[in-house]
This record gives structure tokens, sequence and C-alpha cells, in this order.
């Protein structure tokens, strides 16, 4: 069971590296299952609807926030949305989906009433703008696995 | 305590292996709407949430964060209680000194472990100090694997007295529809058949790990006269921390060691006046990660004299028919979701207090009752509840 | 109307699982006592414990600022630990579990035991020995140590195990 153990410089206090590594297995759940197999068989995104408060969560969730209501009715929401507001990553982190820079965007599909967060794909960053709309590009039928990946990123809808 | 405060409603999920059907979230609020279901409460009569669960087992920090919205907390209150195997206790404890406080008159207490998220052993082995525990710890097993080596040299208890626990845990779980583990054993031989995980311990002598969320809520006595539920009493509660340095976390070897069970039944027994636990209280539901730990405890909580544990298992006293029931719910060997594993003795007690257990209703009638918890390296926690104080 | 919790899991044609493994990296720092312990084992091959000032007692795991019993300071007072000792008692793994500090599921041949050290001081480590039926409460051991000087500094783990002493 070998660790490293450094010494400080001067005085008798060591320092041990080491690592814990759990493997982990989130469930997605009943809900969370069919938002991530519509993205995968359908390149559809789907959100959730509560009737009382006549609200859509995208990404779909079992619960209304407001009334507490259990949400069953399902929505087809469009894949072009608003984008609502950005930020680049440019330092490397370990749990990065892509190397950086990354363009982060929160984007409100057209027929939902939350944000997504996402990466911006295909934009110069010097032309990012609140309220530009995007479009989802997913990826080849083959790369996607049923994940909220499966959607590459949003690239600007070019308005001619 | 100035306000008096009194469990108005329980609820738990099936406790299960895995969960795949439900998210971490959608998991706890079933048992968030089982409790209010029981309480008939609306989430709105809420005032504020306290959340218990140990965080390193499921692999993602704040687990809570995702849960809100599903718990009906938006916009209220809340507070996170990580304690270890204690975390559900002092979490309800939390809750009755916000109640005696007069801050809050309606607290819900949430408590969950979704294991089939992480590992927990690897969970229990990553909680060794690096610096001088590691490499020297192999989970929970091995720390219990020495208690009952002592124990068992200790007493005179011979592997069929843990056997007749296991059993007697097994009945429990069977007659109760919320338990994880239902086995189904018959024999104390089959108990004995089953592999060793570390010497002693067998896979029969030690509790499962469970996927499941136990909810209680806790209410002022202004509030709780006015409720649905006959409302069971918290009459008293000690939690005892404790870092042993010697040699062994659950069982001292060498005999020089200070048990926080001790210190915790010494101070609330004597403010409660109690001298013979068997006669003056009716029921107990202990935290018994396995089954000589179960054996030990008896001892260690002062239900009979040191070392004669297993003889009140061996004349089946603290079976559910018997003089002083313990664990009718199948306790931790049956069901084993950690964060919410004390919330589950105090919940099942108060079951037990009301009268609404059901199938696994102890055969005597129920006044009161003793709910603890065990944490690791040998924290106590010890609640008496009551059906009138 | 309350959702109540499925007494069977519902049939669903697919759950999706998302399985992911983080090295979580750390750092810590065994500070001045500790620290003791890990130069006198490096440098010196040598085990030793801080003394209470109040109660006198000894503490090997670990040693430490405060007493746990007295809460007090315990200064400065060292003492060197025999490294002989009998075996009070041992356990061993069957079941190999999983193992986070090595990413996998490992099962330790060597056992795990407490010792009684000639001084009357409890000590937790392995045993050389990995034949379980040769084990035996109350076996004189002595242990072990790294004799590499470079891969010493690693506190308790300098001593690699206790061995049987041939009477």
């Amino acid at each position: 069971m070998a660790a490293l153990t450094e010494k400080l410089e001067g005085m008798d206090v060591w320092v041990y590296h080491g690592q814990i590594n759990i493997p982990n297995t989130y469930s997605a759940g009943a809900v969370g299952s069919r938002f991530l197999i519509e993205l995968r068989d359908n390149k559809r995104i789907m959100g959730t609807r509560c009737p009382k408060c006549n609200l859509v969560y995208v990404p779909a969730r079992s619960v209304c926030r407001d009334c507490f209501g259990q949400l069953s009715e399902w929505v087809e929401v469009s894949n072009k949305g608003t984008l609502l507001s950005h930020a680049i990553a440019r330092q490397p982190t370990p749990v990065q989906p892509v190397p950086p820079p990354i363009i982060y965007g929160i984007i409100q599909l057209d027929g939902a009433d939350t944000g997504i967060v996402h990466m911006l794909g295909e934009v110069d960053p010097t032309q990012l703008k609140v309220g530009m709309r995007v479009k989802a590009v997913f990826k080849t039928k083959k790369q996607r696995v049923a994940s909220i990946l499966d959607i590459k990123y949003f690239k600007p809808l070019r308005t001619k | 305590m100035a306000h008096r405060t009194a469990i108005v409603g329980v609820g738990q999920t099936h406790h299960a292996s895995r969960r795949k059907d439900v998210s971490l979230a959608e998991m706890v609020g079933e048992a968030v709407r089982a409790a209010l279901a029981d309480a008939q409460l609306n989430v709105k009569d809420i005032d504020a949430f306290i959340f218990s669960n140990m965080e390193a087992f499921e692999g993602i920090l704040l687990p809570d964060h995702g849960m809100i919205a599903e718990v009906g907390a938006v916009g209220k209150p809340g507070f996170k209680v990580t304690g270890g195997g204690t975390t559900g206790s002092e979490a309800v404890g939390e809750g009755c000194h916000m109640i005696s406080s007069g801050l809050y008159d309606v607290v819900m207490v949430v408590s969950w472990q979704k294991h089939d998220c992480g590992d927990a052993t690897a969970g229990i082995s990553a909680a060794a100090v690096p610096t001088f525990a590691k490499g020297l710890v192999t989970g929970a097993v091995s720390e219990f694997a020495k208690q009952a080596l002592s124990y068992m040299k200790d007493s005179g208890a011979r592997e069929e007295h843990a056997a007749m626990i296991r059993l007697k845990a097994d009945r429990g779980a069977c007659r109760n529809p919320y338990s994880h583990l239902k086995i189904g054993l018959t024999s104390v031989d089959e108990v004995l058949k089953s592999p060793y995980l570390v010497w002693p311990i067998r896979l029969y002598d030690f509790c499962p790990q469970s996927s499941g969320a136990c909810v209680v809520i806790l209410a002022s006595e202004k509030s709780a006269k006015k409720m649905h539920q006959k409302p069971v009493w918290v009459a008293d509660f000690e939690v005892v921390h404790q870092e042993p340095f010697r040699a062994g976390s659950f069982g001292d070897p060498t005999g020089t060691e200070t048990y926080s069970q001790h210190v915790a039944c010494e101070r609330l027994y004597k403010r409660n006046g109690i001298t013979d636990v068997r006669k003056q209280v009716d029921l107990a539901e202990i935290y018994e990660p396995s089954t000589w730990e179960e054996i030990s405890l008896y001892e260690h909580l002062y239900f009979c004299e040191k070392n004669e544990g297993w003889k009140l298992v061996e004349r089946g006293a603290t079976e559910i028919e018997g003089e002083f029931p313990v664990n009718c719910s199948g306790g931790v060997l049956a069901t084993n979701p950690i964060g919410a594993t004390p919330v589950l003795r105090i919940a099942e007690s108060a079951l037990q207090i009301r009268g609404d257990a059901g199938e696994h209703q102890a055969t005597r009638d129920i006044k009161s009752a003793v709910a603890t918890a065990l944490g690791g390296p040998n924290w106590t926690a010890l609640f008496l509840l009551k059906r009138s104080l | 109307m309350a959702q109540a919790s499925p007494q069977k899991q519902p049939e669903q044609p697919e759950y999706i699982s998302i399985k992911y493994d983080l090295p979580r990296p750390y750092h810590w720092s065994t500070g001045k006592y500790l620290g003791k312990l890990y130069a006198e084992a490096k440098e010196n091959k040598k085990l030793v414990a801080d003394r209470c000032p109040k109660c006198k007692e000894l503490h090997l795991h670990a040693p430490t600022p405060v007493c746990p019993k007295c809460k007090v300071d315990m200064g400065w007072d060292w003492a060197e630990m025999p490294l002989t000792g009998t075996v009070f008692q041992y356990t061993y793994q069957v079941y190999p579990l999983f193992d986070p500090h090595l990413g996998k599921v490992f099962a330790d041949p060597h056992p795990p035991a407490i010792i009684l050290l000639d001084n009357g001081v409890y000590m937790r480590h392995r045993l050389e020995e990995t034949d379980t039926k040769k084990l035996k409460e109350g076996m004189r051991v002595q242990a072990v140590w790294e004799e590499d000087y470079e891969r010493r500094g690693q506190g308790f783990q300098d001593i690699l195990y206790f061995r049987k002493i041939e009477e």
C-alpha cells in the first residue's frame, strides 16, 4: 500500500499525498431516463409540464418547484432557443467534458420555462450576445449514449 | 426542555438494494410524501427542514442541493447534519433543539442513503485518517470483527447466540413491509453455514447496504395537540461523541476505554429516574451493525449485567413476544440506509408506541421506548420516547 | 394525494445509470506531534509515543497535542516503544472488499492484529504470517522494519508487519 509522503523543509512535519477513489453510479430514475432516452433515440428534447402553474421544466423533473405537484405530462420543446447568459472557461480542470476553452451558456428553449446549461460551439466568442438565437447540434446516432452530452453544443442561428 | 417536542408523522420508502427506478431526489420525495400523508399535513405547514445523510457514500457533494424542490423546501430554512452512523439521531436532536427553543413549530427531518450510488465499505475505509490509520482499517466489518472476538472471549457467548440474533431480526423483517432483507431463515444452522467476511463475522452476521429514506415530522406541544396523529413525545435524548485512542473502535480489548454508551445511559437514565431498564421501559430499537454488537449493546445500554447479554438471547427475552422486545422491525441487520437508519429506529419506536406497527407490532403494550444510534468510532445517540409525559 | 413508495419496483424498458469514477486527491499534514513519530521511524527505526503530564498515559495511536482523557496540553515528553510484544487479538479478511486507496477490490493477505507491546501499550498493525492456521493469540512477535531508508517516511507503515519470534 504505497503512498507518497513528503517532508517539509526545516521541520519534522510530513505531508501525506494520497487519493480516494470510490466508484459511483447515479440513477437517473424513470423521469430522468425518459429525458435522456429521447435525446439518444429521437433527438428530441422533452420537458414535463405542471398543469396548475403552467410551467414547463427542461430538463424534465418530477416535481413542480412552486406547488409541489407531481408532474406526469410530457411535452416536446423546440431545439431552438434564446441565449440567456454565457461564460468562457479557460483553465483546465479534471472534470471538463472537452478540453478548454469551453464556452458555457444558459439557454431557454422555445416552449420551456427554465434555462438549460450547455456548451456553445461554432461561434466566435467575441460575437456572443445575450438574447441571440441558438440551435442544438446533436451527435451522430453511434455517438449518442443517453447522456446530456448527446447534444454536442448549441450553435448560433444565422438569420439572413 | 423548554417547549416539549412530539413526533407527529413518520414515513419511509420500501428499502431495497437498488432503486434504479428513481433518482436520488425522487426516492427521498417518496418518504416525504408518506410522512405528510401520515401526519395529514401539507408541505406548506413545515417551518424548517433538516437533512441527514452521509455524503461520501453517494459520491456526490451536497446531495441535498438537488432535492430541495422534491422535498418541498424551496424558500424555507434548511440545515444539514452529517455525523457517521449517528447522523439521523443527531438530526432529530437538532429538530428537537429548534422546537424546544421556540424558533420553529413544525420541523421535518429528511434522512436518506442511496447505497446503489457508491460503496459504503469503501467510503468507511476512506474515513481512516491517512497519516496513521490508512491500510489498517478495512471498512466497518473489520472493526466489528475485533469487537466480536473480544466479546466471545470475555463472556463465553458462542456463534449460536449470534445466529439466534439473526433469526430474530429476519423474523421481524419478514413481517415488516418496508424492510430490505427478507431472507426467510428457519434455523441456526442456516446462519452458521453462511461464509465469513472478516473472521468471525459471517455474511449473515452483518447489516446490508440499503437504498432508502425515512422522514419524521416533529412538532411543538402547541401544534401537536391540533394534529391528526396521536403524538409520540420525545421525553429526552443524549448524543455522546468519542475518539478511542488505544486499540479498538467498538469493543475495547484493553478494557480501559470509555464507552460512549455508558456515558449517554448514565446521564439519561439518571435524569429520568430509570434504574431497571427492562422493567421501566417497554421496548428498544437499537442500532446493531452486527449480531455480536447487538448482544454486547444489551450490556452497554444496561439492559442486563456485563457478560449476560447472550443469556437474554437464549431465553428469547428480546423477541417480538418477549418481555423486552428489541428491534421488532428487523433492525439494522435487515435494513441499513446509513443516513436514515437512526431515524428509522426513532420512527419504528414511534409506530410501536402508537400501536401502528402492523404485523411486527410487539405483543406487550408499548408505552415507552429507547431508540439508539451507533456511529464510528463508537459514538452513541440515545432517545427516550413516551406515549405520555 | 401522496405517492406511496412502490412495494415492487415498476417495470420500465430501460433505466439509465450514469457511472463515474472521480478520484479525489488529498494532502494531509501530520503536524508536529505525529511528525515526530514519522521522523523517529524514518531516521532511527524507532517507534515513539508522547506522555500526558497529568495521567502519564502514552499515546501511540496517534501522538497528539491534547490528551483525550484529561484534555490538557501534552507538552513534549516522548518515550521509545519496545518493538516486541504479544498478539492480543487478530482477525483476517476472507471476502475481498473495495479499497478506495487502491481503487480496486482487495483482500490484504496480512491479518490485521492488535499487539500488546512489552511496555503495556496496545498497537494496531499487521502480522507477517499469511497462513491463518498458524496464527495464535498470545504468540510472541517483533516488528520488521522497511530497511531501505529512501522508502521509509510513511509513519506506521515504515514497519512492514510483525513477525513471529521463533522460540
